[in-house]
């Protein structure tokens, strides 16, 4: 694999309130190598929206990168203003596709016209050029092509995300942000949806960021991986990795806290309590106090990055990382043990 | 649903409630103790004179004749004779219309436009003084009944200050040196203005609380809006979003207007009132105290039609500015 | 009450809604001799609910899960079918046996975030059904149920408000609230959906136990078959009204009949990156309850459609496996039916006016 595209480099996130500010993101590090689909899994408030709002400069006003690194193709961009963001990073080169579809596309504009505003910002393209530009992607996504001047409205919940990957694939950009794009939606246009997304990775030349609670979505679309919790990484790596040898307590237990159909009978993992509120400085591991294997040394220091088996592109951070292979021996051993019901597959 | 057909139907919607008012105001008048010539009686007049008015008026006839009648002279344009004046209706009213119009019209939007800039800009300054005392001083407005607030305007700015007239339209030398020349003549005497300006202000105060804060909640919402994240993301420079954000968040303040135009008649008859405007809030009022029916019945209509008028323009609005309302979904859930 | 009847029986149940909006429209409809357009949200819907059973009811958004909840639980009146309770219909229910059976048939909601009244401290949560069913209680009978739904200990719960328990600590006191009128059933719509992943198992496992535990029966709607599975013996695919398919779960999760079942089945993501997933077939959208189709409502969208499902298909054992019913024409042979049952392509054609 090539040069990453985006790194995150010790990046930490502050939301100022009038008390004392919210510490959404500390430390985070993480690249995505050109071309490839990157996961970033984690609850709801973990901070991984935050993450993908800062690459965009899509922060709320009260929200700033207080210290480390975001390099986009080698270029600092934590630091841009409005205008830079504009000029250098938005729709040309970062697209998003963004959670509430149904909520995104402005209500009083036509498709047509919300498509033909972005030409107009970012390319030179004529409003025909424009329209001719959106048939063709309408039919990528499955749209007919015939709609195009319809009002948002007037499309189902599922259409809608389609029109919302098509405007994001509309000015070719090199990274697209999938902030939960199905989350809305039921099983089966959820797949077809996965399935459009996924398939742009042979015909458009493009890196994505997965953003979403569902670990399986991660396994099943990306190439590699980050699990947070608590406004820190907890393990970055493949999804290989990270599914076949998961260091991070956290991790370990989230993967056999998700039900799998496959295996109706398993018992799922319970993990207690819930992540800390970020108000102080966090020189801790977050997921200390639910960590069943926590020691002192958890929340005496922010956890270091550990590499896993000598390989430095998979990172736990945990001080235990060396001996969770013991420590949670019986988590790990789940899928072996039963056979799917499921016919077929494997 | 095409729009089209949305317009039609609010049209038709708007004609048949006009004819449901006029049907109802005949109804109420017809039905109220005594009919015009009890009236008279009280003047002295002996029975035989008083059935040949009655039949005179068409009042001795049975009640769906007359309705028929009245319909028939209502799509004419006939309404009626004022008791008081013997001049027909249509003649007293006409200019009491106009002048009300030229009164409420101008103090209306001036009041939306501005209130509604004040409001936009309170919206973007959450929070900051200008927002937390705006909210007050327009709150503050509202809250005193509006002719007492005209009565405090006229107290300051003419029995104390000096500075404008204390009633009226015209001064009465004037109004007669004017009275054959086209109405717009006097918008160009400066005493006019003079005139005009404690009834506008008092209008424009009271009524500034609607658009002001609306706009300030509609624009305070709209920034939170999803899709304006997403035409930030888009890229969109500030002031393509600052725009949209005022479109987005005027759609319940141009939505309002109308309905503050309409509402205002209400409004009107005291503040006309209090500065003696000769319009038909003040005529209606003196025809009340001098039980001329026929011409209060007609300003109960002119008063409906003006607010259904209102609504309507309402509604042709919502449907040109938000396709929701006349575009129908064709696969929506 | 306990004499063999199920618990709770559904038989041809059936809502109907009227969609003709205003009067205009029903005037029209009224001069042109048209019915009035029916959403048929539960459509001749079975469901038997045996003691200690746990019925999963699964389908997509609008498939008249919701619907078939709030029939159940009195919210609307049944258009038609019967549902009976301990084998006695409700219709014929007097106003106290209506107070009964609300008190032995509680909901548990989705939205553990709206479904308790922020106002309300844990302790009166809890009471409140109580005093409503006149059950005499004191304070350590709300803190065992608290106690038995986890929330240990109960006496630094038992004050507290909903606005200072977490999503999974809120849908808990929703579950105990559900259980301590010791109902026969509970109804659940979706419970787990709204929270995150490590609470869902928490909850879903707190199901399992006091289903158990309690002895009480469920009724467990969701559109997601991987937490379903969990939790339920027996699972309905709902498809627009009809119960498409039901089975025992492994049956029917290794061994999908009904050509939506085995799209739902193969919609959903493995949380493995090793699995190589075999996806589904099928396009198009949910379909539209105002305007469906005659027959079997899933044809348009079915890849084995052929020219008889555009009649009402017969809920058949497939194979000869009596646990197990499908409503689908795959599964039987049309010849020997018609022959041996005379009703004909059940209500969808017939009943239109």
């Amino acid at each position: 694999m090539a040069e990453p595209i985006l790194e995150f480099d010790d990046v930490d996130i502050r939301y100022r309130t009038d008390g004392d500010d919210v510490r959404a993101v500390n430390g985070a590090s993480f690249a995505i190598d050109e071309g490839d689909y990157f996961g970033l899994v984690g609850e709801s408030g973990c901070g991984k929206s935050t993450i993908a709002d800062s690459i965009v400069g899509g922060l709320d006003d009260n929200g700033e990168v207080v210290s480390g690194e975001i390099r986009f193709k080698g270029e600092q961009i934590q630091d841009y203003s409005e205008s830079e963001f504009n000029e250098n990073v938005r729709w040309k080169e970062v697209s998003v596709i963004p959670q509430s579809s149904m909520n995104s596309l402005d209500p009083v504009m036509k498709l047509s016209e919300q498509a033909v505003e972005m030409a107009k910002y970012h390319t030179d393209l004529s409003r025909p050029a424009a329209l001719d530009r959106l048939r063709e992607l309408f039919d990528v996504v499955g749209l007919s092509e015939s709609r195009i001047s319809d009002y948002p409205h007037q499309f189902s919940g599922g259409m809608q995300q389609r029109a919302i990957i098509a405007f994001a694939l509309f000015l070719q950009p090199s990274l697209i942000i999938a902030d939960e794009p199905t989350t809305a939606l039921d099983v089966i246009m959820q797949d077809q949806i996965m399935d459009y997304i996924n398939g742009l990775k042979d015909d458009w030349d493009v890196s994505m960021l997965l953003i979403t609670h569902d670990i399986s979505l991660v396994f099943e679309n990306c190439d590699s991986m980050a699990v947070m919790h608590g406004g820190q990484i907890a393990e970055t790596g493949t999804v290989d990795d990270v599914f076949d040898r998961p260091r991070h307590p956290y991790a370990i237990l989230l993967q056999n806290a998700f039900p799998d159909v496959r295996f109706p009978d398993r018992e799922l993992a319970v993990i207690d309590g819930h992540p800390p509120q970020l108000r102080d400085e966090v020189d801790f591991c977050t997921f200390a106090d639910r960590c069943p294997w926590a020691e002192p040394a958890c929340r005496e220091g922010a956890p270091p990055a550990t590499p896993v088996a000598g390989d430095d592109d998979h990172l736990a951070w945990c001080v235990r990382a060396g001996e969770m292979s013991e420590l949670a021996a019986n988590h790990l051993e789940r899928s072996t043990e039963s056979t799917s019901i499921l016919e077929g597959g494997q | 649903m095409s729009r089209l057909r949305y317009f039609a139907r609010r049209t038709a919607v708007t004609a048949v409630l006009i004819f449901l008012v006029a049907s109802a105001l005949f109804l109420f008048f017809r039905l109220m103790p005594g009919d015009y010539t009890s009236l008279l009686i009280q003047q002295g007049m002996d029975p035989q004179q008083i059935e040949a008015l009655r039949r005179k008026w068409g009042l001795a006839a049975p009640l769906h004749v007359q309705y028929v009648r009245y319909i028939v002279n209502l799509l004419t344009a006939d309404v009626g004779q004022s008791f008081r004046y013997g001049e027909p209706v249509w003649d007293l009213v006409a200019p009491r219309i106009l002048n009300s119009f030229v009164l409420v019209a101008p103090a209306i939007t001036a009041t939306y436009i501005i209130g509604g800039l004040f409001g936009a800009i309170m919206g973007r300054r959450r929070g900051g003084y200008l927002e937390k005392s705006g909210i007050i001083t327009v709150s503050a407005f509202h809250s005193i009944p509006d002719f007492f607030l005209g009565i405090i305007l006229i107290a300051v700015f003419s029995s104390t200050l000096g500075i404008f007239p204390t009633s009226g339209m015209l001064s009465t030398p004037t109004s007669i040196m004017i009275q054959d020349q086209p109405y717009w003549r006097r918008f160009l005497l400066p005493e006019f203005w003079k005139h005009y300006a404690l009834p506008f202000a008092t209008v424009m105060l009271y009524f500034m609380q609607y658009p002001a804060l609306i706009m300030r909640n509609s624009v305070v919402e709209v920034s939170d809006q999803e899709f304006l994240h997403y035409h930030r993301l888009k890229g969109l420079p500030e002031s393509t979003l600052l725009r949209k954000i005022i479109r987005h968040a005027s759609l319940p303040v141009v939505t309002l207007y109308p309905i503050s135009l309409a509402a205002s008649i209400s409004g009107l008859v005291l503040i006309e009132i209090v500065f003696n405007w000769p319009g038909i809030g003040s005529l209606l009022v003196s025809s009340v105290l001098a039980r001329d029916f026929p011409v209060i019945q007609f300003v109960f209509l002119v008063a409906a039609v003006w607010v259904i008028l209102g609504n309507f323009l309402v509604d042709l609005l919502y449907g040109v500015l938000d396709p929701r309302v006349s575009v129908s979904g064709s696969d929506g859930e | 009450m306990s004499d063999g009847a199920p618990v709770l029986e559904l038989r041809s149940l059936e809502k109907h809604f009227d969609t003709t909006s205003g009067i205009t429209e029903t005037i029209r409809n009224r001069l042109v001799g048209e019915g009035p357009k029916l959403v048929r949200a539960v459509d001749d819907l079975n469901l038997t609910l045996a003691e200690n059973q746990v019925q999963g009811v699964i389908g997509e958004s609008g498939c008249g899960k919701t619907t078939l909840l709030r029939t159940i639980i009195g919210l609307y009146d049944p258009t038609g079918g019967e549902m009976r309770f301990h084998g006695r219909p409700t219709s014929e229910f007097t106003k106290d046996e209506w107070k009964e059976f609300r008190r032995h048939v509680q909901i548990v909601f989705q939205d553990p975030f709206n479904s308790l009244d922020p106002k309300f401290s844990v302790r009166r949560t809890l009471a409140e059904p109580l005093e409503i069913h006149g059950i005499d209680y004191d304070r350590t009978d709300i803190e065992e149920m608290l106690e038995s739904v986890g929330l240990t200990p109960a006496s630094q719960y038992i004050q507290q408000f909903p606005n200072q328990l977490s999503g999974g600590e809120k849908q808990r006191v929703a579950i105990a609230r559900a259980l301590i009128t010791e109902p026969d059933v509970i109804l659940a719509d979706e419970p787990a959906s709204m929270l995150d992943v490590s609470t869902q198992a928490e909850i879903l496992n707190l199901l399992n136990e006091l289903t158990d535990e309690f002895g009480v029966s469920m009724v467990y709607i969701s559109h997601d078959l991987s937490t379903v599975s969990y939790i339920c013996d027996h699972i309905n695919v709902m498809y627009l009204g009809r119960i498409v398919e039901k089975a025992p779960t492994r049956a029917l999760l290794a061994d999908p009949k009904h050509p939506y079942t085995q799209a739902l089945i193969r919609s959903i993501p493995i949380p493995d990156p090793h699995y190589d997933r075999e996806q589904a077939t099928i396009g198009g959208e949910p379909g539209d309850p105002i305007d469906m189709p005659e027959g079997c409502r899933f044809k348009n969208r079915c890849p084995e459609r052929m020219d008889v499902c555009d009649e009402t298909p017969l809920d058949v054992a497939p194979d000869g496996d009596g646990d197990r019913e499908v409503a689908c024409h795959l599964y039987y042979d049309h010849e020997e039916r018609a022959g041996a049952e005379p009703k004909p392509a059940a209500s969808d054609g017939g009943e239109r006016p």
